[in-house]
């Protein structure tokens, strides 16, 4: 099978900026055209495992980063992020032209696939089974599940975007690059060594920026979905010990569907498919600080479901 | 005040419980209430039409059909 | 005597009209349709708000099992979000009537408020954003603090804005519910004061009919709301989302031509009626030509002597054949962008008259800032 990573740098380039690239994440397609080195530079680093597709292909998604023809080109360069030829945001500085396609994938992800229950969390796999973890920005979530899918033996399926399908009430992976910010970046870089992050992109609206490649199993393994096992609120606390909380399953019903993307938007499909997963799923808080503990802690979460 | 109350046309009271709890999808607006077990049980009763008229009469049950109403949940008949 | 004239051939013939609108016409032929051709024509859908009325279409056809699977999702996703806002319009439609009934008013439905609420064709797959009522004039000012009481409130307009809506224009200017950020458009009358035509509003709401439910709503009598599309689409200056609205002239114009007796008889006598003759004219003019609507040659022939003489017909055929296409980098020739400016200098011109105009569109280009109006999700 093709992938990204079998095209030369020039042949990369050549496709960017002429018909596009047009490759596969999980269950999504997209093209995507942009004649700028940085972010040839990333979809090279970032995204070599991926299938790759041909010009005649379908895809689901058209996306287009360009510079802007304006005065500003030459003193404080610019990139725009367009969907099929009409501008969906604000220009950036041209430095975060890869963080923009990151963020506008996502974008088309949440605001568009209403085949499935899309929550904000990241989700993971072990044994089969779907750990979920909404949070808020600045809640270590990011940190947390670089470091379980780099070293704590968990399946990645997805680092911002949980899939749940409406029918089969199953997690679907959406495996991409796990976007890191601030003091996460120094943190995941000690404790993953190995791992290959594109480099630091500074002043974007989330701070510092930096993206850590998927690992070449979760997107080898793009096709296998997952039971959902558990959801948890993960809060990063300096210097607490590690603690759990499981929640009454209400709580959990309404937090998840404030954290989801299209809850209001499915109607009573969207009711009956949250029901269904917390019918199968216990909820928990879970407070910790130091990593290791929290690798440690989480394969255990069916101890504390009783 | 009024006595006869009924569930709106339209709402099939879809619902599920946990410990007391109880998540509320509402047909006509799409939105999803948190609610106690007792108001589902009194919406339930309102449908089976096992209420006594003079039962309503409580005002506490009428600023609860009231709000109740305020969410289309139930309408005057 | 004037003889109804169909558009030339070479503007019009199947191959040359864009994928979108082959698809409207014949959906059965997408069964053969490649992956290349389905990712252009999902683009030209999206761009031109009919995506969901494309899914629609395939499912009333049965064609859906039939087309490329990848289609499917992207279809079915923008049927999910139509769904949404049929729902989200329904209960807006609700809330609105509980205002007006404390007036004692009709709820008096207008355009995709209207469909939806009477279930007619162009409903299916439809993203909506405002909601548009029609009232009697002088209640203006009841409804506007009827609303204002329950939450809607005018948007920052500056005064010159004011009064462009309340002295010219047909409508207040547009409220926004400030907690559920839903708009609403409430009109007087279906054309500006400033405009030549007058269609007396009070000849609409005589022939309104009213609905089963939600009570207390109305929705205008087939011939009207025909009337009001035409009028609506034809007498705007901007035509990005002409299609769309052509589209729903199209459906009503086959649902109300299989199903109201005498429809196609009266239409060219009430179109005169309401001074609305041009307006329809060319209505059926360019459904025909880009829908394929059936419109019987009776009709077409009674309305001729109401279209434009022969130089200026063939300059809006010209332009509206331009207009009316996708607004989609595939479908847009080299002339677009000068069609495009002729049709807004004409659509100006038809609401006020020239010294109006002139002192509007300076006011517009050099002292109003532009203020976006956010659609309802």
């Amino acid at each position: 099978m093709l992938t990204v990573g079998t095209l030369s740098p020039a042949a990369l380039r050549a496709r960017l900026a002429g018909p596009g690239l047009r490759l596969r994440t999980g269950r999504f397609t997209t093209c995507l055209r942009g004649d700028i080195p940085s972010l040839a530079a990333g979809i090279a680093q970032l995204y070599p495992d991926y299938p790759l597709l041909g010009e005649q292909d379908f895809a689901d998604f058209h996306l287009q980063l360009q510079r802007p023809c304006n005065g500003r080109r030459w003193l404080r360069p610019q990139v725009d992020l367009l969907y099929d030829g009409r501008r969906v945001f604000r220009p950036l500085p041209l430095a975060q032209a890869l963080p923009m396609f990151e963020w506008g994938l996502n974008w088309c992800v949440s605001s568009r696939a209403h085949r499935y229950l899309i929550v904000h969390a990241a989700v993971l796999e072990r044994g089969g089974r779907a750990l979920v973890m909404p949070a808020p920005p600045g809640s270590g979530k990011s940190t947390l599940t670089a470091a379980l899918a780099g070293r704590g033996g968990w399946r990645l399926l997805s680092d911002e975007l949980t899939l749940i399908d409406l029918d089969s009430g199953l997690v679907v992976p959406n495996p991409r690059p796990v976007s890191l910010k601030n003091q996460s970046i120094d943190v995941i870089r000690a404790y993953l060594p190995q791992a290959v992050l594109s480099p630091a992109v500074q002043d974007t609206q989330k701070g510092t920026v930096a993206h850590m490649r998927a690992p070449a199993d979760s997107v080898a393994r793009a096709d296998e979905c997952a039971l959902p096992g558990w959801i948890v609120f993960p809060q990063y606390v300096a210097g607490a010990a590690t603690s759990i909380e499981a929640l009454p399953r209400a709580t959990t019903f309404m937090e998840l569907a404030g954290n989801s993307f299209n809850y209001s938007i499915l109607g009573a499909n969207g009711f009956h498919a949250m029901a269904r997963l917390i019918e199968q799923v216990r909820g928990f808080r879970f407070r910790y600080s130091a990593l290791d503990e929290a690798l440690d802690a989480l394969p255990r979460l069916d101890d504390f479901a009783a | 005040m009024t006595l006869a109350w009924r569930i709106t046309p339209g709402q099939s009271l879809l619902h599920r419980c946990w410990d007391g709890q109880v998540v509320l999808y509402n047909d006509a607006s799409g939105a999803t209430h948190l609610l106690d077990q007792a108001t589902l049980d009194f919406l339930h009763a309102l449908r089976d039409g096992s209420v006594e008229p003079a039962e309503l009469a409580d005002p506490a049950l009428q600023d609860l059909l009231r709000r109740l109403q305020f969410l289309y949940l139930v309408q005057p008949c | 005597m004037k003889r109804w004239t169909p558009c030339p051939d070479w503007m019009t013939l199947l191959p040359n009209l864009p994928l979108l609108l082959r698809a409207l016409r014949a959906p059965e032929q997408l069964t053969t349709l490649p992956p290349a051709g389905w990712d252009l024509l999902l683009r030209q859908a999206e761009s031109a708000n009919l995506l969901a009325t494309l899914h629609a279409l395939l499912a009333e056809r049965g064609l859906l099992d039939a087309i490329l699977p990848a289609a499917r999702a992207p279809l079915a996703w923008a049927d999910v979000m139509a769904q949404r806002h049929r729902q989200a319009t329904y209960w807006e439609i609700r809330l609105i009537g509980q205002v007006l009934e404390g007036l004692g008013l009709p709820l008096l439905l207008l355009k995709g408020a209207a469909y939806a609420a009477a279930g007619l064709p162009p409903a299916a797959g439809r993203l909506f954003s405002d909601i548009d009522v029609l009232v009697p004039e002088q209640q203006l000012p009841q409804v506007e603090a009827a609303l204002m009481m329950a939450g809607w409130a005018g948007q920052q307009h500056d005064a010159y804005d004011q009064r462009y809506y309340r002295e010219w224009m047909h409508e207040l200017p547009p409220m926004q519910h400030v907690q559920r950020q839903t708009l609403i458009d409430v009109h007087h009358t279906i054309l500006p004061r400033t405009a030549a035509q007058r269609p007396d509003p009070r000849l609409l709401r005589a022939a309104a009919r009213p609905l089963a439910e939600p009570a207390g709503a109305a929705v205008l009598a087939p011939l009207d709301m025909v009337l009001h599309s035409a009028t609506h689409l034809f007498a705007d200056g901007e035509f990005d989302k002409g299609l769309r609205d052509l589209w729903d002239l199209h459906c009503l114009l086959g649902h109300f031509g299989a199903t109201e007796a005498g429809f196609w008889d009266e239409l060219p006598a009430r179109a005169r009626a309401l001074q609305l003759q041009r307006f329809m004219y060319y209505g059926l003019r360019y459904s025909v030509a880009l829908l394929g609507t059936p419109v019987p040659p009776a009709t077409l022939a009674a309305l001729a002597p109401d279209g434009p003489a022969l130089p200026l017909r063939v300059l809006m055929d010209a332009l509206f054949l331009r207009a009316l296409l996708p607004h989609h980098a595939s479908c847009r020739g080299r002339l677009a962008p000068l069609a495009d400016f002729l049709l807004y200098v004409r659509g100006n011109w038809l609401r006020m008259p020239p010294w109006r105009l002139a002192r509007h569109l300076f006011h517009k280009a050099f002292i109003s800032p532009k203020k976006p109006r956010q659609a309802v999700a």
